[in-house]
């Protein structure tokens, strides 16, 4: 039986001329497991949108053609009834998750169909044994890192017994170990129902996948099965799709395999294993910070160190829960009340360390995860402009000029930055940031929700603002982004700093701390050295 | 230099009443602080065990009781529903939040109606046509409805007033500190209120804490940025205020991004699909209710019966 049938399906936003999906004809065969990627903004979550019945029920606009889903018409069968044929998890857990506790969470779905308490107790066993989360029941949400909460989303979902489950972008916001018990879940579930995922991480997936669909400007781009993803590399990265590396240079050397040790084994042979990233050179410490953060009952959360160079991108790794956001914000002076924080810090040989976070802030800036929220200007231009008003600097047009065109901004500064994309909002919270002519600046997950093409604009604006004299700290799970861009490596474990390098040293045992060498290392590094380590 | 020194104090005391209540709150607890008592925190203790509904009625209870009947009753339930804030998790931080918001409650009620009661109000309710200035405030102050003169029993009136809101307060706080969301939707849904409406309830309940949260880390970065830069530290707190009130837009978009996501995953997940839910498990009267609701009837009965002493005139509050 087809678990989904698309027919000539065309949908509309409101007031748009073009279609944001437009796709004749797609089927999905009950048990398969299928990769939805592509880039942002291409059209991946309209789509899984339509099959789930959320367009048309909850979103409007033009929608024309056929989505079945097992058979039931996803425009003609109401919401409630299609969410036991059609389960979707989200992007983000915790604007998804609404209750306040696990069990609650799991078992709202089953609630609001009616059925017997029992039959209810027997989904939120079963959801949370597949997920392995009973042992997270009497937790609140809130206390759940992004690994757990994301965990608990999928339980929720598997407890209405969905036989087509939707993944969308299930691991983007989570830690390295999150994003390998997430696929674990898959693993299981590929076994028992028919899944959707929607990914950036290809390399990640191809494992547990049966076929790639590249949705991109709203249409299929391609459609193939797993096995045949090597030979369609050049176009996934045309479109901007992360495909994995020793694919490329397999492909570019014409190399017939797929396995990463006998691609390196040849390339190596050849002569051609591509040179690491540049790196830059030692030079002299900008920044020196020792940052011990405890509960008030005692409980040390963090204590540790870094120290950084001027004109160099240090990333900070580490599990969630490590204390890697902690340190930058007991940096930054923005950790809670109820916490005792103690701030060893000089920046350029003066101590900082007791100066109020107005004064730190002119040689510091920091940009938080969550950045929409700093945009409280009604312009680009006013929301640049407005540290250098607020601490009275003369003749700041200048300045601003400067910046928004360092950061591309120049044609946008009479916006409302809330109105701008994701990468614009970005770039306007770093340019506002850093206008105080700061030295530093720390970034805390940039590259969270990010897909591939958008971090790699990241990467190079950071590089180009390194260039030009900055220094940077970066908080990411994404060991691939490291190693492409930073300079140095600090990876956190309970609280401490148990690592720091170069990303070349550092990979060679970060496994231990749940963090995986990106393939762009490991086909680089010698296979011995991999293996003692 | 009289008029001078008349006006600078009056326009500090202006600002005080206004201004001082909110910049204590946020020096003494910070926006965090108002997140940790509009959230919920699992626990054992008997509030978490009673029955949502149980603590409704409770909340309605001292809500009649305390505008019904003299302002020491109201007092007497404040101390004693502050001090029940002991047996809540992590019960002395609270205890310590709660005399802070009751403080400035006092305060600033005391404030928004000591200088503006009519004196022919105060006359009557102290029994007395002698009233005690405290201070002559300029005359122009009349224009903002202020009365000549600030009098010992202006403030005293305020005083009792604000005894009407501070117990119903702290009970509103235990019941958003000890109930999830969900165990309110099933009791408000028991009494036949629609799942739709208690559903928005549910996710104010959820949004709120984080609202602080947000409105907290904008602050922060705005100061940051400069806010306040070249004032002195006295006046940051009022900066702090500034700065929240400049984060609320930014943080309802944020939000509101977010609420798509919200509005997916209880649609996908049947929301609506019957006018009714089911529980996993049923509300039950246990026997921490079946004492509330004895105690709720024993307060009933001592309303009715001050009431009939004499002690529930709405004037004079002082008996």
């Amino acid at each position: 039986m087809k678990a989904l049938e698309i027919q000539n399906l065309k949908f509309f936003y409101m007031g748009r001329e073009e279609p944001a999906i437009d796709i004749e004809h797609l089927s999905i065969e009950d048990g398969e497991t299928v990769l939805i990627t592509g880039r942002s903004g291409g059209g991946k979550s309209t789509l899984v949108n339509c099959i789930t019945g959320i367009i048309p029920h909850v979103f409007h606009g033009e929608f024309e053609g056929e989505v079945n889903v097992y058979g039931k018409s996803t425009v003609k069968t109401p919401l409630s009834k299609l969410s036991t044929e059609v389960g979707i998890v989200l992007q983000n857990p915790e604007t998804q998750v609404l209750n306040y506790t696990v069990e609650e969470e799991v078992a709202f779905g089953p609630e609001n169909l009616c059925l017997e308490s029992e039959d209810i107790s027997e989904r939120v066993r079963e959801s949370v044994d597949i997920t392995g989360t009973s042992h997270l029941m009497d937790r609140e949400t809130y206390t759940l890192s992004g690994g757990e909460l994301q965990r608990i989303a999928i339980a929720a979902v598997l407890s209405m017994r969905p036989k087509l489950l939707i993944l969308d972008e299930p691991t983007s916001n989570i830690d390295p170990e999150g994003t390998a018990k997430v696929f674990d879940i898959i693993r299981k579930l590929k076994e028992e129902k028919t899944l959707i995922v929607v990914e950036h991480k290809v390399e990640r997936m191809l494992p547990f996948v049966d076929r790639i669909i590249v949705i991109d400007n709203g249409k299929i781009l391609l459609d193939i099965k797993s096995s045949e993803l090597s030979h369609y590399v050049e176009k996934m990265v045309e479109i901007g799709i992360e495909v994995p590396i020793h694919f490329i240079y397999a492909r570019q050397n014409g190399i017939d395999s797929e396995d990463m040790d006998t691609i390196r084994e040849r390339l190596r042979q050849i002569n051609m294993i591509p040179a690491p990233p540049k790196r830059a050179e030692t030079s002299r410490v900008v920044m020196q910070a020792a940052v011990s953060v405890s509960t008030k009952a005692g409980k040390k959360l963090v204590d540790g160190e870094i120290e950084l160079q001027e004109k160099q991108i240090l990333a900070i790794m580490g599990r969630n829960g490590a204390g890697k956001s902690t340190f930058l914000k007991g940096l930054m002076g923005f950790l809670d009340i109820d916490l005792n924080c103690e701030i060893q810090a000089a920046l350029d040989g003066r101590d900082i360390s007791r100066e109020h976070i107005i004064k730190r802030g002119k040689e510091i800036a920091f940009v938080p995860q969550n950045f929409d929220l700093t945009l409280i200007s009604k312009s680009v231009e006013l929301e640049v402009a407005y540290s250098l008003k607020k601490r009275k600097v003369k003749n700041y047009m200048d300045r601003v000029d400067k910046l928004l065109d360092m950061f591309s901004l120049s044609d946008l500064r009479y916006r409302d930055p809330l109105s701008l994309s994701l990468g614009q909002r970005r770039r306007v919270a770093m340019a506002s940031a850093m206008a105080s002519g700061v030295k530093v600046i720390m970034l805390d997950e940039p590259t969270s929700g990010q897909d591939y093409f958008h971090k790699q604009v990241l990467g190079k604006e950071l590089t180009r603002i390194k260039e030009a004299g900055y220094s940077i700290i970066i908080v990411t799970h994404d060991s691939r982004f490291v190693y492409r861009f930073a300079d140095r490596v600090v990876v956190f474990n309970e609280g401490r700093k148990v690592l720091d390098g170069t990303p070349e040293s550092v990979f060679m045992e970060s496994r231990q701390y749940s963090i995986l060498p990106p393939s762009d290392f490991i086909l680089r590094s010698d296979e011995n050295e991999l293996v003692n380590h | 230099m009289n008029w001078l020194i008349i006006n600078v104090v009056s326009w500090m005391l202006f600002f005080f009443g206004a201004a001082f209540p909110v910049l204590i709150l946020l020096k003494a607890i910070g926006l965090t602080g108002f997140m940790k008592v509009t959230r919920y925190e699992s626990y054992h203790t008997f509030y978490y065990r009673m029955n949502p509904s149980v603590k409704i009625i409770l909340g309605i209870m001292v809500m009649v009781v305390a505008s019904v009947t003299i302002w020491w009753i109201g007092a007497i339930m404040t101390v004693a529903i502050l001090s029940s804030y002991l047996t809540l998790k992590e019960g002395k931080r609270k205890f310590i939040t709660g005399m802070f918001l009751t403080i400035m409650t006092v305060i600033g009620t005391t404030w928004a109606f000591a200088p503006y009661t009519p004196y022919v109000i105060l006359q009557e309710a102290f029994h007395n046509s002698h009233l005690t200035t405290l201070w002559v405030w300029p005359s122009y102050f009349t224009v903002m409805g202020y009365q000549p003169a600030l009098t010992t029993q202006g403030l005293i009136y305020g005083f009792q007033i604000s005894m009407r809101f501070t117990a119903v307060s702290l009970m509103s706080l235990v019941l958003v500190m000890t109930s999830t969301p969900s165990q309110v939707l099933r009791s408000l849904n028991k009494v036949g209120i629609p799942t739709s409406l208690t559903f928005s309830l549910v996710v104010a309940m959820r949004t709120v804490p984080r609202i602080f949260e947000y409105i907290d880390t904008s602050v922060k970065i705005q100061f940051m940025k400069g806010l306040g830069s070249n004032a002195p530290s006295i006046m940051r707190p009022f900066y702090m205020l500034a700065g929240a009130f400049s984060g609320i837009v930014p943080v309802i978009v944020f939000l509101v991004r977010g609420a798509k996501d919200t509005a997916i995953s209880a649609d996908t997940r049947a929301f609506r699909a019957y006018s009714k839910r089911t529980y996993m498990h049923p509300m039950t009267i246990g026997k921490v209710d079946k004492m509330a609701l004895s105690a709720v009837i024993l307060i009933i009965l001592m309303t009715v019966i001050m009431v009939m002493m004499g002690f529930g005139k709405g004037i004079s509050y002082n008996g």
